[in-house]
C-alpha cells in the first residue's frame, strides 16, 4: 500500500481528499502547513507527497525547495496542487522541484492517474 | 479575506484573482464531497439519492463554468457591475445546490453522509453574499448611538487585524461608514503593540496570518488583565467547527466566516459593544462601591476628608445617593467628634484648675480600719478617702495582685437582715457584669471579722462634687462632656438591667484626662431596701437627686436615673440644685410639686436646647422624660 503525505491547510479539502484517497487504498498522513509538511516528509518515508501551494508558515513552493535540498526527500515524487490556474503556475511548480501539477477542483481520476504514473516511475 | 460584496469600486487584477480563488474553493468542496457521496450511493444502490447528487454536481460545475467565463485567469480590472452580475448569475445554480442538499438531508440518515451534506450546503452559501439591503424584517439593527464607548461621548474605536490589504481597507471603510473609528494592524504583533499602547473598544481579528496567528493574538489578549475585557470578533475563512471552537475557547466574543454578511457583522459588533459597555459600567460600579467602603475605613481611622466621594455622589442612582448620604453622615460624625474633643479639653482644663485649688481631705483616722493595717489578709490600707451614709471608703493595695484598689466597708446595721443581704449580693453580681470605661469596676464582695466590704477599681481623681465646689458653675462644654459620658455609662448599665438609683455628683469620679467613672452601681439598692431615708439617724440616699417616684417609694426604673442626671446637669450648669430646702420633708414637697427655674434664667449663656433638655429630664412623670439613656446620649451629642 502506497503511503502518501497530504500537505493542505484547508480542513475541508484535507478531509475530502484524504477520505477519497483512502477509499482508493492509499495510506494517508496529513500535515496542515508547510513546516509540518517538511518535518513529516523528512522522517516519514513517504512514497509520494501531495503539496498544496498556498500554505501558512512556509508555502508549498518553499517547502518543495527544502525537501529537494535534503537526501531523505530528494527523490520523493511531489505533486503540486493549486487553485491558481494561472498560466505560469505549472512551470513555477516544476521549477521548484515538483514532479507534476494539478489544479483544484480535483478531478479524482485525473489525479489518481498522475499518482499512479509517478509511483510506477519510482517503483 | 476581502469582503467583495461590500467593495464599492472596481476590482484590481489582484483582487479579481483573489475573488476567483474565493469562489473556486467552495466549489471544489462541493464537487469533492458530491463525488464521494455519489460513489457511496452507487455502492448502496441508492438510485434516487445518486440522481440528486448528480444534479448537485452538475450545478457545481455550472458555477465553475460561470466563474471561468466571467473571471478568467489573468483577468484585468473588473468593474463593480460585472462583479454584481457575476454574483447574480451564481444565485441560480447556488440556490439549486442548496435546495437539492436540503432534499437529501430530509432523507439521508447516515451520520457521515449528513455531515458531508452540511459541508456542501455551507460551501454553497459561501458562493453568493447575502443581500446587503434592505435589511430583512427582524434583522437586529444597531441601536441609536450605539457605535460609541461606555460613556457614549466618542465613537467606538475598533481595530481591524488582517494581513490582507484589501480586506483591511474594505472593512475599515465599511466600519467608518457605520460611524465607528476604525484602525488597522497588518499582523498579530502589530496588533498587540497597538492594543498595548492605545485604547480600543473592539478587535476584529483574522486567524491565518504570518508570524503570529489569530489564535496566538487572542490567547495573549485574554491572558493580560489590561486587555482581557476587550471583545474580539474573529473573522476567518476557516469555517470548520474545530477552528470556531478553538477561538471561542480562547475567549473570542464571536466568530464570523468569510465572506461575512455585512448585516450580521454590524449586528454582532453592536451586540459586542453593548455587552462591553454594560460590563464597563459594572466594573465602574464595583470600583466605586470599593471607594465608598474605603471611605468608611477612612472615617474609622479619622482620615476621611469630606468631598472625597464627589464623583461617586454625582451618580444619579442608588450608589450616588449612598455616597451623598455617607458624606453627609461622615461630616456630621466628624463635627460631633470635634465637639466632643472640645468639650473634653474644656473639662480637662477645669479639672486641672480644680486639682490645684482643691486639697483632698487628708482623713487619717475616724474609720474602722487603721492605716498600714492588713485587711482581709490581702489588702494593705493606704488611706481613708471618704465616708458617707453607706460606709467608709479606703484606698488600699491589693498585695496579691500588687495594684491599688478601693475598699468600701459597709455599715454593720445595713447587713443585719439576711434576706436583704442576699438581695444586695445578687445586685452586686449584676453590677459586676457592667464593663465600661465610664463605670468603676466592682471586684469582690466579702466579709472579714464582721466587716462587710466591697473592693473596687481605684480611680485617682476628683468627684464632680469637688469640681463644682472648686469651679462653681461649669461652662456648657465641660458639663456636656460629663453628661455625655454619664449617659453612655447608664446606657450600658440599663441594657444589663442595672439601675443605679443614686446618681449624684459625689458618685461621679473624674480622672486627670477628663474620663468620667460612675461609682456604686448596685449599692443604692441596699439603702432603698431598708425603706427609709434615715437609718440610725443618718440620711441615706440623697433626696435632692431622687426622682418623685423614688421619693414616693414607687417603682424606680431607668428613667429615675435620668431624672438624677437632670439634677446633676442642672447643678453643673448653674452651680445650684433645682430644688433646695432646709429640711428633707420640705425638699420632698418641692420636688413633688414645684417646677424648677429654667437653667437659662440662672445662667443666660447656656445653649437653649441644653436648658430645655435638662427641664425635660426633670419632668415629674417618668413618661414625660427622655425615655432612655441611649436616646439621651444621642441628644447630647447633637447639641452644638
Amino acid at each position: 500500500m502506497a503511503r502518501i503525505l497530504l500537505v493542505e491547510d484547508n480542513e475541508m479539502n484535507r478531509d475530502m481528499l484524504s477520505r477519497r484517497l483512502q477509499r482508493k487504498g492509499y495510506e494517508i498522513t496529513m500535515a496542515v502547513d508547510g513546516r509540518e509538511g517538511v518535518d513529516k516528509a523528512r522522517t516519514g518515508g513517504f512514497d509520494l507527497i501531495l503539496m498544496d501551494m498556498s500554505l501558512p508558515e512556509i508555502d508549498g513552493w518553499e517547502a518543495t525547495r527544502q525537501l529537494r535540498a535534503v537526501p531523505e526527500t530528494e527523490h520523493t515524487p511531489i505533486i503540486a496542487l493549486t487553485a491558481h490556474a494561472m498560466a505560469g503556475d505549472r512551470e513555477k511548480a516544476l521549477e521548484a522541484g515538483c514532479d507534476d501539477y494539478d489544479t483544484k477542483p480535483i478531478e479524482l481520476p485525473r489525479l489518481l492517474e498522475k499518482i499512479e504514473t509517478l509511483l510506477r516511475r519510482d517503483a | 479575506m476581502t469582503d467583495f460584496a461590500a467593495f464599492a469600486g472596481p476590482l484590481t487584477p489582484e483582487l479579481a484573482s483573489e475573488l476567483r480563488h474565493e469562489l473556486r474553493t467552495p466549489v471544489n468542496h462541493i464537487v469533492g464531497y458530491a463525488e464521494m457521496l455519489i460513489e457511496d450511493a452507487e455502492d448502496a444502490g441508492a438510485t434516487e439519492r445518486k440522481g440528486m447528487l448528480d444534479e448537485t454536481l452538475t450545478a457545481a460545475r455550472e458555477v465553475l463554468t460561470i466563474i471561468n467565463q466571467m473571471l478568467p485567469p489573468g483577468v484585468a480590472t473588473i468593474g463593480r457591475e460585472a462583479v454584481d452580475g457575476l454574483f447574480e448569475r451564481l444565485r441560480t445554480p447556488q440556490g439549486k445546490i442548496v435546495h437539492l442538499v436540503d432534499g437529501l438531508l430530509a432523507t439521508v440518515t447516515d451520520d457521515s453522509a449528513v455531515q458531508d451534506l452540511h459541508k456542501i450546503r455551507r460551501a454553497a452559501q459561501r458562493l453568493v453574499p447575502a443581500p446587503a439591503a434592505p435589511a430583512p424584517a427582524g434583522t437586529p439593527q444597531p441601536a441609536a448611538g450605539l457605535p460609541s464607548t461606555a460613556d457614549g461621548s466618542t465613537p467606538a474605536r475598533l481595530l481591524v487585524v488582517d494581513d490582507d490589504t484589501g480586506n483591511r481597507d474594505v472593512l475599515r471603510r465599511r466600519l467608518e461608514r457605520e460611524g465607528y473609528q476604525a484602525e488597522c494592524a497588518e499582523n498579530g504583533r502589530q496588533a498587540l503593540d497597538r492594543i498595548a499602547a492605545e485604547r480600543f473598544d473592539l478587535v476584529l481579528l483574522d486567524v491565518l496570518m504570518p508570524e503570529l496567528d489569530g489564535y496566538e493574538v487572542l490567547t495573549r489578549l485574554k491572558e493580560a488583565p489590561a486587555t482581557r475585557d476587550i471583545p474580539v470578533i474573529v473573522i476567518s475563512a476557516l469555517d470548520d467547527m474545530p477552528s470556531i471552537v478553538r477561538c471561542i475557547e480562547r475567549g473570542a466574543e464571536d466568530y464570523l466566516t468569510k465572506p461575512f454578511d455585512p448585516i450580521l457583522l454590524r449586528a454582532r459588533i453592536s451586540a459586542s459593544l453593548e455587552k462591553k459597555r454594560l460590563h464597563d459600567l459594572e466594573l465602574e460600579f464595583i470600583r466605586q462601591v470599593g471607594r465608598v467602603t474605603e471611605a468608611a475605613t477612612a472615617v474609622e481611622d479619622g482620615t476621611y476628608r469630606s468631598g472625597t466621594l464627589d464623583d461617586v455622589a454625582a451618580r444619579g442612582d442608588a450608589l450616588g445617593r449612598l455616597a451623598r448620604v455617607f458624606d453627609g453622615m461622615a461630616a456630621e460624625v466628624q463635627a460631633r467628634e470635634r465637639r466632643l474633643k472640645d468639650r473634653l479639653r474644656e473639662l480637662r482644663a477645669d479639672i486641672g484648675i480644680a486639682r490645684t485649688s482643691h486639697e483632698m481631705p487628708a482623713v487619717l483616722d475616724g474609720g474602722a480600719l487603721e492605716l498600714g493595717h492588713h485587711f482581709a489578709e490581702r489588702y494593705e490600707i493606704v488611706a481613708m478617702i471618704g465616708t458617707g451614709g453607706m460606709g467608709t471608703v479606703y484606698r488600699a493595695r491589693d498585695l496579691e495582685l500588687d495594684e491599688e484598689v478601693a475598699i468600701k466597708t459597709l455599715r454593720p446595721e445595713l447587713m443585719m437582715d439576711e434576706t436583704l443581704l442576699e438581695r444586695f449580693k445578687s445586685e452586686i453580681r449584676l453590677a459586676r457584669r457592667i464593663s465600661h470605661r465610664n463605670v468603676v469596676r466592682t471586684h469582690d464582695f466579702g466579709e472579714w471579722r464582721g466587716v462587710s466590704y466591697l473592693t473596687m477599681e481605684y480611680v485617682e481623681g476628683l468627684t464632680v462634687r469637688d469640681l463644682i465646689q472648686a469651679r462653681g458653675p461649669l461652662q456648657a462644654p465641660s458639663a456636656l462632656a460629663i453628661a455625655t459620658q454619664l449617659a453612655e455609662s447608664l446606657t450600658v448599665a440599663h441594657e444589663q438591667g442595672v439601675v443605679h438609683r443614686d446618681i449624684k455628683p459625689q458618685n461621679l469620679l473624674l480622672d486627670a484626662n477628663g474620663v468620667l467613672k460612675v461609682m456604686d452601681f448596685g449599692i443604692a439598692r441596699l439603702a432603698e431596701s431598708t425603706s427609709a431615708l434615715t437609718v440610725a439617724g443618718l440620711i441615706i440616699g440623697t433626696p435632692a437627686y431622687m426622682a418623685p417616684e423614688q421619693l414616693l417609694a414607687e417603682t424606680a426604673d431607668a428613667r429615675s436615673d435620668l431624672y438624677a442626671m437632670g439634677v446633676v446637669l442642672y447643678e453643673c450648669l448653674t452651680g445650684q440644685l433645682p430644688f433646695d430646702a432646709p429640711t428633707p420633708v420640705s425638699l420632698v414637697a418641692k420636688v413633688l410639686s414645684e417646677d424648677p427655674t429654667p437653667p437659662t434664667s440662672l445662667t443666660p449663656d447656656i445653649p437653649p436646647a441644653l436648658s430645655a433638655l435638662v427641664l425635660r429630664l426633670l419632668a415629674k412623670r417618668p413618661e414625660d422624660r427622655v425615655q432612655s439613656a441611649s436616646e439621651l446620649a444621642g441628644l447630647l451629642r447633637q447639641i452644638g
